[in-house]
């Protein structure tokens, strides 16, 4: 049972991962808690749906046709609703943020409707549904394994683009000083809008692999995902990328062991418990910087 | 002088307020009001409310309305929650057009708006709300019910499925999985009274809450108690994906639910591990009468998917609304006296969902059919409770 | 410009005059009291918030923690041990300052974000607590049956006269309507006198710059928990007020989006101003209801109302990013030394 929790929590957290390096990244370079990060997510599913529906797209053109739709809306969202605000009060834009978030939401219940709708069963191929590994009593489907290989290689990729590209290392000079990095001839909004197209991204697959999993996706599904990937972000130090992945992950096996072993009504009570012990124990996080009161 | 913008901003809203509270002009109509929820998260089930009301009053206009009034439904958002129910419940008192309610959804927001229908005296009848509650705080001081509803009162729900489970399945050993809102814990707690008081085992009870998706941990605990039948106290968005989910660790055994599942998207959810469930139903399709079936080709020639209970209910409680209006006319109080009055099976009202009536706390009393899950439809149980 | 200040002056009395008769007015109505009742439930929230983010700089996203810990401890005092709403409403304040103390002893140390995202985590438990705990909140089944406001003044009456009986029972929405306009004077009459009070004065200083508010002699831990406790206990008196008025509760009416309208409503009107509190309240309170009309008028589904609400709380950030008012106190704008100041600023940019 031990084994099967384990590996229930692996999956989860992968997810939450994927999620949360979007939140973390933007809150990186513009100190932003992005809330229509989430619907993002959302979107992504939606729209993968749409595509292998609407236009008979084969599952690969339609994951990735979405993931570039959802890029794109992402740096629209910066452009549109961020942009204009960035030296405004720092709360305009997180007001903005929970303005587009139901903006978003509500636009998706129009378009969609707001039933649940499942994910396109035909256009899965057949060798998801058979068993990848097993020890014992637990088993783990192709799907399973897909989720867990796609996740960490886009993580990887992530890494990648962050340590060893020229834009990777100029979204980390924004991440330490804004003004500095643009004296340093960094086109700064370019580099913002970098940044929210690769989170976007990566939510997009994340809501993609969520809805393929599950086999369902409705138009408030990014809240309670946004809410939890938001957790693991702080809890790995929030702006801090390799943070929020190790975040996502230890949420969600202490969540599916929290499920399983203390107490299920519970549940989502155990990420913000989890959350709240280390912000206080340790406030930068589990792998953040430490961080000093600015005179 | 930034307060000059800001003063007519707020005086545009406050006449805008104004505005809202002026009820329209036009009295050759008769209005019903529909508080349901048509955003947020439970919109889905305030789609099939308002597809089941629409149904029925293009029905009634097109055969000329009431006393040669057209019947208008006015569709208010609550987003099922209390505090939205409690505003749209006073824009609905403050309408004089309006005579009669059709909701609310959620038996949390029913129970909020409940005290204005009480204390400005205008009748509902909720075709979902299930909560026990509502029997207690739906009377005012002279006792008069102000609320009904044609649906079953989750308490009734859970013992009739703890008894099928028992007498027409003989299981013994059930897990019990439950949705963490006031109709999965009011269903759960009435099926494991009644499975305790009749010996059964219950070897788990788990919790979710709305919307969540992953069930695993739960289940995976479940499974290690052996269960030999699943309940499931919650409604079909989350109870495919449990089902799903179960069958997937190797949890195959049958499953049990209440209304909640009753809706086609339920199949298409829950993929091939849909067969197998059981459910209660208001009326079964094959069963039904002439009107029952034109109503279910009708519903799917109009909306494209199947009619779940919700709908069929709805469209009933509209029948009723509208029938009452009739024979009373447009008054308030006339049409609840009415309806109270409809308190035996002889004067019920018989529509798609079978004979609907009152008890005198504004509760229905109707039987209740076992529906399964098999071959990927749903097909009335080989077995049914007498 | 001169005429229309001297204008206002008169006209705000005018006002104030109409709002107070406007219940007893044959225009009012049920729907239009319920709403202004709620707008003040908001005004109350707002104002209580306000102090955190406006007057300390502490971004708080869990608000509406305090609020459901008010009204659930309404709620159940009144259930289980009917006492009366006056006595309830200062041990629902002092229950919810508690809880902020508690809350903020340890976390109002923590830097930037962190402190916000604390008291997200905070609200969150709090409505998990609510749902799950069903022995003592009745869980989502939710609290039905909480007796409205009475105004017993029975005790005095049978003093004066065995037979005479001064008790009145809330009825409708008329008394709760000047309750709540009581409400809303005083906490807006003590909020303006704080402002201006050694207590705000200190609470602006951490805002403006917590270093040297400190080497001014400020001690921040202490001011900074008295300001949590107020904001919290401010919360916990909507709350009461809340519970007594719908007569309902349920863990629902307290989830994390409720934090988010009352931070935008402290927001929109212009964060640290008490009257921007008041407008934003109204505003978004009366924007929901006012789609809900405009919205079919224009031909437009029902389900539209929150695409175009989110629309609009957008639109109002982008085109006024500081809110309705400025955030300065209004001591400070009539101070004669600032005005001159500022009066020689202008000179100097001009000339």
């Amino acid at each position: 049972m031990l084994e099967q929790q384990l590996v229930n929590g692996l999956t989860l957290g992968l997810i939450y991962a994927l999620i949360a390096v979007g939140y973390t990244m933007v809150y990186g370079v513009i100190e932003l808690i992005n809330f229509a990060h989430g619907e993002v997510y959302m979107f992504g599913a939606f729209l993968c749906m749409m595509f292998l529906t609407v236009f008979g797209a084969p599952l690969i053109v339609a994951v990735l046709l979405s993931m570039v739709c959802c890029a794109l809306m992402g740096v629209l969202l910066d452009v549109v609703a961020y942009r204009p605000l960035r030296n405004a009060p720092r709360l305009a834009a997180l007001i903005t943020a929970i303005g587009m978030s139901i903006f978003l939401q509500n636009l998706a219940m129009i378009i969609w409707g707001s039933r649940p709708l499942p994910f396109v069963k035909e256009a899965l191929p057949a060798f998801f549904k058979v068993t990848a590994l097993s020890f014992g009593d637990v088993k783990i489907s192709w799907m399973q394994m897909t989720i867990y290989i796609v996740a960490v290689a886009l993580m990887i990729l992530l890494n990648l683009i962050i340590t060893k590209t020229r834009t990777g290392t100029a979204m980390r000079a924004l991440a330490q000083n804004r003004v500095c990095a643009s004296l340093m001839g960094i086109n700064v909004n370019r580099v913002i809008a970098f940044t929210f197209a690769l989170g976007s991204g990566l939510g997009a697959m994340a809501g993609i692999m969520v809805s393929m999993f599950y086999n369902t996706m409705y138009p408030t599904m990014g809240y309670n995902a946004g809410v939890k990937a938001f957790a693991a972000a702080v809890l790995g130090g929030i702006g801090s990328v390799p943070g929020a992945m190790f975040g996502g992950v230890v949420l969600g096996i202490a969540e599916t062991l929290g499920a399983g072993y203390v107490s299920s009504p519970y549940r989502d009570g155990v990420a913000y418990a989890i959350m709240i012990l280390v912000i206080i124990l340790r406030p930068s996080g589990l792998l953040g910087r430490a961080v000093t009161e600015k005179a | 002088m930034p307060g000059k913008g800001l003063k007519f901003l707020g005086s545009v809203c406050l006449m805008g307020l104004l505005m809202a509270a002026v009820p329209a002009l036009a009295e050759d109509v008769i209005k019903i009001a529909v508080p349901s929820p048509y955003t947020g998260s439970a919109a889905g089930f305030g789609e099939n409310v308002k597809a089941g009301v629409t149904l029925k009053v293009e029905e009634i206009n097109a055969a000329g309305g009431i006393d040669g009034k057209k019947v208008e439904a006015v569709y208010l958002d609550e987003q099922c929650e209390p505090r939205e129910a409690a505003t749209v419940s006073t824009k609905i008192a403050n309408d004089k057009a309006i005579v009669g309610i059709v909701g609310h959804l959620c038996s949390s927001a029913h129970l909020a708006a409940l005290p204005t229908y009480v204390r400005e005296g205008i009748a509902a009848i909720s075709p979902t709300a299930t909560s026990v509650t509502i029997t207690d705080k739906n009377k005012d001081a002279k006792g008069n019910v102000w609320s009904f509803r044609n649906v079953y009162r989750d308490d009734f729900q859970g013992k009739f499925l703890a008894q099928y489970v028992d007498k027409a399945m003989g299981l013994k050993k059930i897990a019990v999985f439950y949705e963490n809102n006031d109709y999965g814990i009011g269903l759960k707690d009435a099926f494991v009274k009644e499975a305790k008081a009749l010996g059964l085992t219950i070897v788990g009870e788990e919790a979710y809450m709305k919307g969540a998706q992953d069930f695993n941990p739960q289940l995976t605990k479940m499974k290690g108690g052996a269960p030999e039948a699943l309940f499931i106290a919650g409604y079909y968005p989350e109870g495919a994906l449990i089902v799903d989910q179960a069958k997937k660790i190797g949890l195959d055994v049958p499953k049990f639910g209440a209304d909640g599942f009753d809706n086609a998207d339920y199949i298409k959810l829950a993929g091939d591990a849909a067969d197998g469930l059981y459910l209660t139903a208001p009326f079964l399709a094959e069963t039904a009468g002439p009107d029952a079936k034109k109503f279910i080709e009708t519903f799917k020639a109009r909306f494209g998917r199947d009619v779940d209970w919700m709908s069929a209910n709805a469209y009933d409680a509209t029948a009723m609304l509208a029938d009452a209006i009739a024979k009373v006319g447009a008054d308030r109080a006339k049409i609840r006296d009415y309806l109270a009055g409809i308190n035996t099976a002889d004067k019920g009202y018989k529509g798609i969902t079978g004979v609907n009536y009152f008890d005198k706390n504004g509760d229905c009393l109707k039987p209740a059919y076992v529906k399964m899950v098999k071959g990927n439809a749903f097909v009335p149980a080989p077995k049914q409770m007498d | 410009m001169r005429g229309v200040t001297a204008l206002l002056g008169p006209l705000k009395y005018l006002l104030l005059a109409a709002a107070l008769a406007y219940p007893l007015t044959p225009v009012s109505d049920v729907y239009v009291l319920h709403v202004l009742v709620l707008i003040m439930v908001y005004m109350v929230l707002a104002m209580g918030l306000n102090i955190m983010p406006g007057f300390c700089g502490l971004l708080d996203l869990g608000y509406v923690g305090f609020y459901g810990i008010g009204a659930y401890t309404a709620g159940l005092l009144t259930l289980n041990y009917d006492l009366s709403f006056w006595v309830i409403v200062p041990l629902a304040v002092v229950n919810g300052a508690l809880w902020g103390v508690i809350l903020g002893a340890p976390t109002l140390r923590l830097v930037g974000d962190y402190f916000a995202i604390v008291t997200f985590g905070f609200s969150e438990l709090v409505v998990l607590f609510l749902t799950n705990e069903i022995w003592l909140t009745r869980g989502p089944l939710g609290l039905p049956g909480i007796a409205p406001v009475s105004l017993d003044l029975s005790w005095l009456s049978t003093l004066l006269h065995p037979e005479w009986n001064w008790r009145y029972d809330f009825y409708g929405e008329t008394p709760y309507y000047y309750l709540g306009f009581l409400m809303v004077t005083v906490i807006y009459v003590v909020m303006r006198r704080v402002e201006d009070s050694r207590l705000g004065r200190a609470w602006l200083a951490i805002r403006e710059d917590p270093m040297a508010a400190a080497s001014s002699g400020v001690n921040l831990f202490e001011y900074k928990i008295i300001a949590f406790a107020v904001s919290s206990g401010i919360g916990a008196l909507a709350g009461a007020f809340f519970a007594r008025w719908t007569m309902f509760l349920s863990p629902d009416m307290f989830k994390f989006w409720e934090s988010f309208l009352v931070l935008c409503m402290v927001v929109l009107g212009g964060l640290g101003n008490i009257r921007g509190a008041l407008i934003g309240a109204a505003v978004l309170i009366s924007l929901g209801e006012v789609l809900r009309v405009v919205l079919p008028g224009l031909g437009l589904p029902a389900e539209t109302r929150f695409l175009a609400y989110g629309l609009i709380m957008v639109l109002i950030m982008r085109f006024r990013p500081g809110g309705f008012f400025t955030a300065v106190a209004e001591s400070t704008l009539t101070s004669p030394l600032i005005m001159d100041l500022r009066r020689t600023l202008a000179a100097r940019k001009t000339g």
